[in-house]
């Protein structure tokens, strides 16, 4: 497993009560930053770590002791202003830093790349297309419900190939992925860059270690396959 | 002899109220005259539109020119009878003769009393006078009026039948109404303008009149000065002489001035007024022929992604806004729109929840005012499928209670990729690109149809790698059009029915091409 690393949720409004409910319920350990006269509603049966500071202040920010580079910013602040304030902030005093910021609309998301977040989160986006789903391909949004939003059975996880597997210099035709109980999405193969490609089989690819999958699976078939990389 | 005249009228009576057939006949011109919803109504009023024009311009030409004799006689014979059924039919459906006897012949039985025909006569005529006086009634016999060559004078008519037109064209009517909306205003102008028409009118006389103006011969002249004056056309054909007369013409003047600008802005301001509930019309009118109609009420950050979303996937909806601003942002932007508060019952109704409306998405920011949208409409109709939007897992447990369908919460979607970026940057990306559908590669549902290639075949003998598509897994077809479980990458031996749905990763070319195979 990789370990874990440390997380700076900045904003406790709606959002980011929830990302902080997701966050945990994986195992991260987060810090929760707010502005000084935020308004903050914490549920009486969590304890939530909360450090007040200005914002606007770098010294404060120093104050607060971050590692960097093992830590991911979430910028979930209740103003599109703020949150972009606070990427530029944060890419100001650590270049190298992973900030995600969340968004409410195009126009938003395109500021905050600009301004050097890592990722945008765009609040509607994701949930508009949900809401059309419902409505036009309603076998997608169930499946879709299953795999990625109900936390049951079903995954979707990334997974970088170990050095001497039983896969390595394997064509990805070669291997019954589906008869291990797991479907093979998409690959990031180190030979051709850093780029994203889905294995609807136009390409045949070649796997290496270090090579990246995307699999969708259960969970008892992902403990079942990582063994077996293991042990070969 | 009565006695049995009457009792032939009243059985006559009772067998067209039973009969089903003559029932139908009326319903059937009821709506081609008079029923806006009816489809084929439309093709009627654009044959009477082209009947009057035809009409018109023959008469026109009729003027300084010969017309063909066919044409002549088009006119004389065609067009007049098709004028003359249509007032005849109109006065038919107007009301039900038989009912009126009908409920004569109880009412004196009741009193053990003879039927008096005569009364019985003057009940019929009463009640059809009521359409012949009406003012579209007058306007068409009038607009018949013109067929008979003997008198030039009834030529002029022919403006009448113009005026026909405006039964069939319905932004007409909405002009009309305009103007009746502002009828006091209106008539307190004219009124006014009247007054000081007369008044200017009478002073031009007295002063110039008297031999000084030659152009003024009696008070007519006057009259028609002061029109011409106070309504600041001013052709000069008759001007003031005299100082006095000259003082009258600025004030007149400037009244006049006054008078037109005051009209033209109420005539504005009324329109404005109008304009929201002209608009509504016709969005109700555009998608009254749909069926399966979407209705999105909120046109935030979050309707208008999903409104584009919709238009792109081919759903018919209409935007309900409570805002104006936002209402008109929809409209602007190319959609169905209508400014209306989609708590109240009013534009559901408006809309026929009960026949046209297949979902209802509440996507306002408020939670409070979904949860109330949702209740209305579940209210009014338990069967439309209702969506609604919340950021809070109590409002959200209300809505449960309240059989909301599908509830939506951006926060939870958007904190669900957030906590996957964490551990899984790669796998994020990969959602991401699925969710949002930015790339070509997309997830999408095939429905297995009857007796295409794909029913009863096992999953084995499918090679869906030469599709170029990932299988992700199969929904069984249910009971109903429910979904059955996901059945998560099933194995080689599963065997496909028709209506079962799989769920593919891949090219979109790739999933039209499966499609089309079907």
């Amino acid at each position: 497993m990789k370990s874990l690393q440390n997380i700076v949720l900045f904003g406790y409004g709606t959002f980011g009560r929830q990302l902080y409910k997701n966050l945990s319920s994986i195992g991260y350990q987060i810090r929760v930053i707010t502005g000084l006269d935020d308004y903050v509603e914490v549920e009486s049966d969590c304890e939530v770590d909360i450090t007040r500071i200005n914002i606007k202040r770098n010294d404060d920010i120093f104050s607060l002791n971050i590692d960097a580079c093992e830590t991911i910013f979430y910028c979930a602040m209740n103003q599109t202003a703020t949150n972009l304030f606070l990427v530029l902030t944060l890419k100001s005093l650590y270049p190298d830093s992973n900030v995600v910021a969340i968004s409410n609309s195009n126009e938003t998301t395109r500021k905050l790349k600009y301004a050097g977040a890592s990722s945008v989160i765009d609040l509607y986006e994701a949930t508009s297309r949900r809401i059309v789903n419902v409505l036009t391909k309603p076998a997608v949004s169930k499946a879709l419900d299953e795999i990625v939003y109900n936390q049951n059975d079903l995954q979707m996880l990334e997974m970088e190939l170990p050095e001497n597997t039983f896969l390595e210099g394997k064509y990805v035709n070669e291997i019954n992925f589906r008869q291990m109980g797991l479907i093979l999405i998409a690959i990031i193969d180190k030979e051709l860059g850093y780029e994203l490609i889905f294995t609807d089989h136009r390409i045949n690819h070649k796997l290496d270690s270090g090579d990246i999958l995307v699999i969708v699976a259960k969970k008892e078939d992902i403990v079942h396959f990582k063994k077996k990389l293991i042990a070969s | 002899m009565e006695k049995t005249t009457s009792h032939k009228i009243l059985s006559l009576a009772y067998s067209l109220e039973s009969s089903k057939r003559y029932n139908k006949i009326k319903t059937f011109f009821y709506n081609l005259l008079e029923n806006d919803e009816y489809p084929y109504k439309k093709y009627f009023d654009m044959f009477m539109i082209f009947v009057i024009l035809s009409s018109v311009t023959l008469l026109v030409i009729d003027v300084k020119q010969q017309i063909p004799v066919w044409l002549n006689e088009f006119d004389l014979y065609f067009v007049t009878t098709v004028f003359i059924v249509e007032y005849f039919v109109r006065m038919w459906i107007f009301s039900d003769i038989h009912k009126i006897v009908i409920d004569i012949y109880e009412e004196s039985e009741y009193f053990d009393k003879e039927v008096n025909l005569w009364v019985l006569f003057k009940a019929i005529v009463k009640d059809k006078w009521q359409y012949i006086s009406s003012i579209s009634a007058i306007i068409d016999i009038v607009a018949i009026l013109p067929s008979y060559r003997g008198l030039r004078v009834l030529r002029v008519f022919v403006l009448f039948r113009a005026f026909k037109m405006l039964r069939y064209t319905k932004s007409l009517t909405g002009f009309l109404y305009v103007l009746k909306n502002k009828k006091f205003e209106l008539m307190t102008l004219l009124t006014l303008s009247t007054f000081f028409i007369f008044i200017a009118g009478i002073m031009l006389y007295v002063f110039e009149g008297d031999n000084d103006n030659p152009n003024i011969h009696n008070l007519f002249d006057a009259f028609y000065w002061a029109l011409i004056t106070i309504s600041t056309v001013g052709y000069g054909d008759i001007s003031p002489v005299t100082p006095e007369g000259r003082v009258v013409t600025m004030l007149i003047i400037i009244t006049g001035i006054g008078l037109i600008s005051f009209v033209t802005s109420i005539i504005v301001s009324s329109f404005n007024e109008r304009l929201g509930v002209l608009r509504e019309d016709r969005v109700i009118q555009a998608v009254g022929k749909k069926k399966k109609l979407t209705v999105v009420c909120g046109y935030g950050l979050l309707g208008r992604l999903v409104v584009n979303g919709l238009k792109k996937e081919g759903v018919e909806f209409v935007v309900i806004d409570n805002s104006e601003e936002m209402a008109e942002m929809a409209y602007n932007d190319g959609h169905h729109a209508i400014c209306a508060d989609a708590s109240k019952e009013e534009v559901f109704k408006k809309l026929d929840l009960d026949n046209r409306i297949s979902h209802v998405l509440c996507l306002t920011s408020d939670d409070i005012q979904n949860a109330f949208i949702a209740v209305n409409v579940k209210s009014l109709n338990e069967s439309v499928d209702v969506s609604a939007r919340c950021s809070d897992h109590e409002i959200a447990k209300k809505m449960e209670f309240a059989h909301v369908d599908h509830i939506i919460m951006p926060e939870e979607v958007a904190g669900m990729m957030g906590a996957v970026y964490a551990g899984e940057p790669v796998a994020f990306e990969v959602l991401l690109s699925i969710i949002e559908e930015k790339e070509k590669t997309q997830i999408n549902e095939i429905t297995v149809t009857q007796e295409s290639f794909l029913d009863n075949v096992t999953l084995g003998e499918v090679d869906f790698e030469k599709f170029r598509l990932i299988l992700l897994g199969v929904f069984k077809q249910c009971e109903g059009s429910k979904l059955g479980e996901f059945i998560f990458n099933p194995d080689d031996d599963f065997l496909l029915n028709a209506g079962d749905k799989l769920v593919c990763i891949g090219y979109l070319t790739a999933i039209a091409n499966l499609k089309r195979k079907m």
